[in-house]
């Protein structure tokens, strides 16, 4: 039998059960999209996060005072204060090109009658270069130590995606208000601080909040508006080669124990990604099993289809088909199956991904996330939808092809 | 060998044929031998059970004794491969069944191109065959019919010429009158006979249906699986098959 004759009458059979065929591979169609989204969105924050991360350069150290941000080590106090001293201390050790220490803090940037919430970094800006080696200016130029009243705007701060015009433009005046607790004779008082700053230049868009959100002001006026008596927040170290990154990190922990945060964001980005693809991996397993459920409703579907065609498997075989003709004709029903799960699932499978940003958080704040789909992520949910269903059809198309004649054809 | 010592159509040499069923052996051939000429059209008659259907699906290579040998044109077809047999089956034998077995889904047209398709017959050739044989019935304006949306004599003429399409040597027929009432019956009697007597196929029908046989040239009476007697049909010659016809 010619393979479009086959083709043409495993058609005409799966036409005849439309409902049921239809089904079975809508019950592909879940396993292979379900499967597609979930790499897709996967490969969309690997992007995101990479890309957040590697706005920092490869030869970047990021020190903290404590190893650990939560649970009981944080809060039993073993922390190590940032000083100029300590500045000092890793500046002398091997491997190290430049220590940047820095002041955060939080604030409201008031533009005439706007403001916007804004993470305040103040540091020697001319170490930025060192630490977002991809950040350009659309306008102006970073502020020098001496000026105590300039201020740099990251892109997404100047310009708001709730706003049609700039908050604010390079030579603007611009105030950041803080609130805190002073103690004034023993009183903890709440005080709101209010500086103007002049804006010296905007950067161009990164895609990293890290920049994209923040406001740089020198390290002595951050140190004055958040009143951190020179105890840094964070001190960037710039190793003079990213090779050497393991040993100054091992450097610095020797020097002062584990009281002390060094953390390298590639190392980051590579754990993230790799809790993130456990995580990932767990969600594929569970499509996975979706696309075995559907290998079941194939193995249903061509079961009772060929109880159903008793007779007309018996007719084959009188007229002079062979076992292997019978065999072939429904192992093309499950692979025709297969083939349209798998396609229709791929289209439904990168819809869905896009969907699914929209209606998961993942657009919350400026958090933008574009699912991404690898061509060998795609052919394998393909080619898993098309084996499983041949393999899925092997039983049926088995019982058919070895159906006595004269037994089928008697069946009423 | 026939008298004039070319080989008989259909030849069989002590055929039995035994089915364990639990504790009970059944013998539905118990010793058939038989003759059978190129070009003759043969009854198969007896009671219930008598073994003319297990007979006929021997014939057709459907089924194999438990003993014996059939040899068509002189070759042993219980010898053949299970490949061979499915081969035999498309281009020798044309079946016609009671019940019409015909593909409800597929049109006419579809049904009769059956056993070409499964031949590997080139397209044009079997759409060229099917629509000479559907004229041979008479049912070439009904080519993209369904075959719910014809009758049971109608079915059965499709029936016919999807037996028809790959010229075969012999056709098979088992009780092809038997879902029919008498008149379209005798429609489909006239169309075997033209059929016998314009191809000049072998024709062995089982039926239960004497109006039927006598129109053959011979019946074969079987009872308790062995041939009781045989004799030709009451009308069954050439000129007489004609005056059925008409």
């Amino acid at each position: 039998m010619a393979v479009l004759d086959m083709v043409g009458l495993s058609f005409g059979a799966l036409k005849e059960r439309r409902l049921r065929s239809v089904l079975t591979v809508l019950m592909v169609i879940i396993g292979v999209a379900l499967m597609t989204s979930i790499n897709g969105l996967g490969g969309g924050m690997n992007n995101y996060i990479n890309e957040q991360l590697g706005t920092l350069g490869a030869d970047v150290l990021v020190v903290t005072p404590s190893a650990t941000t939560f649970g009981p080590e944080a809060q039993s106090g073993l922390q190590t204060k940032l000083t100029p001293q300590t500045v000092r201390t890793i500046e002398r050790m091997h491997g190290v090109k430049y220590v940047v220490p820095s002041f955060t803090g939080g604030g409201t940037l008031k533009s005439g009658s706007e403001s916007k919430t804004v993470s305040i970094l103040g540091m020697d800006q001319s170490k930025v270069v060192y630490i977002a080696p991809k950040a350009t200016f659309e306008s102006g130029a970073f502020v020098s130590s001496a000026d105590s009243g300039g201020i740099v705007l990251g892109y997404s701060l100047a310009h708001p995606s709730n706003l049609d015009k700039p908050l604010a433009t390079t030579g603007q005046s611009v105030f950041i208000e803080i609130s805190m607790i002073e103690n004034q004779g023993g009183v903890e008082k709440l005080v709101t601080k209010r500086k103007a700053f002049q804006v010296r230049g905007v950067l161009n868009e990164l895609g990293s909040q890290s920049i994209d959100n923040v406001a740089f002001i020198t390290l002595a006026s951050a140190n004055i508006l958040f009143g951190k008596n020179s105890i840094y927040d964070t001190i960037y170290v710039i190793t003079s080669n990213s090779d050497e990154n393991d040993m100054v990190e091992a450097s610095i922990t020797k020097f002062y124990g584990k009281n002390i945060g060094v953390i390298s964001p590639k190392a980051i980005a590579s754990t993230i990604n790799q809790v993130l693809g456990t995580f990932l991996g767990f969600l594929s397993a569970i499509a996975a099993v979706s696309m075995f459920v559907g290998a079941v409703g194939i193995i249903t579907t061509l079961y009772t289809s060929v109880m159903e065609r008793t007779r007309e498997i018996g007719l084959l075989k009188a007229i002079g088909s062979t076992r292997e003709t019978v065999l072939l004709m429904f192992l093309t029903e499950s692979f025709t199956i297969g083939l349209l799960g798998g396609v229709f699932g791929l289209l439904f499978g990168i819809v869905g991904a896009y969907a699914l940003i929209r209606v998961l958080p993942f657009e919350a704040g400026a958090m933008t996330i574009t699912p991404w789909f690898r061509a060998t992520d795609l052919a394998q949910a393909f080619l898993l939808a098309c084996a499983l269903s041949i393999a899925a059809g092997i039983y049926p198309a088995w019982r058919a092809s070895t159906l006595s004649p004269i037994t089928a054809l008697k069946k009423e | 060998m026939t008298d004039e010592g070319e080989p008989f159509a259909i030849e069989t040499f002590d055929l039995k044929k035994t089915y364990e069923m639990g504790l009970v052996t059944v013998h539905a051939l118990n010793g058939v031998s038989l003759k059978i000429r190129h070009g003759e059209m043969v009854s198969i008659v007896g009671p219930s059970g008598s073994g003319k259907s297990t007979l006929l699906n021997m014939l057709g290579a459907l089924d194999t004794p438990t003993s014996g040998k059939i040899l068509v044109d002189g070759s042993d077809i219980t010898r053949l491969g299970e490949r061979a047999l499915s081969k035999f089956r498309n281009r020798k034998i044309g079946f016609v069944f009671q019940s019409y077995n015909l593909i409800e889904r597929s049109k006419v047209a579809k049904n009769v191109e059956l056993p070409a398709i499964i031949a590997g017959t080139p397209t044009k050739l079997r759409k060229e065959r099917v629509h000479e044989l559907l004229d041979l019935v008479g049912l070439g304006d009904k080519v993209d019919r369904k075959p719910h949306a014809l009758s049971g004599g109608e079915q059965q003429r499709v029936a016919i010429a999807r037996a028809l399409m790959n010229d075969p040597a012999f056709i098979l027929a088992d009780e092809p009158t038997g879902n029919l009432d008498s008149k379209t019956g005798q429609e489909i009697e006239g169309l075997l006979l033209r059929v016998n007597q314009e191809k000049n196929a072998t024709i062995v029908i089982v039926t239960h249906n004497l109006e039927l046989a006598e129109g053959t040239g011979r019946i074969i009476h079987l009872r308790d699986g062995v041939i009781e007697k045989e004799r030709t049909g009451l009308w069954g010659h050439k000129d007489a098959v004609t005056e059925t016809r008409h």
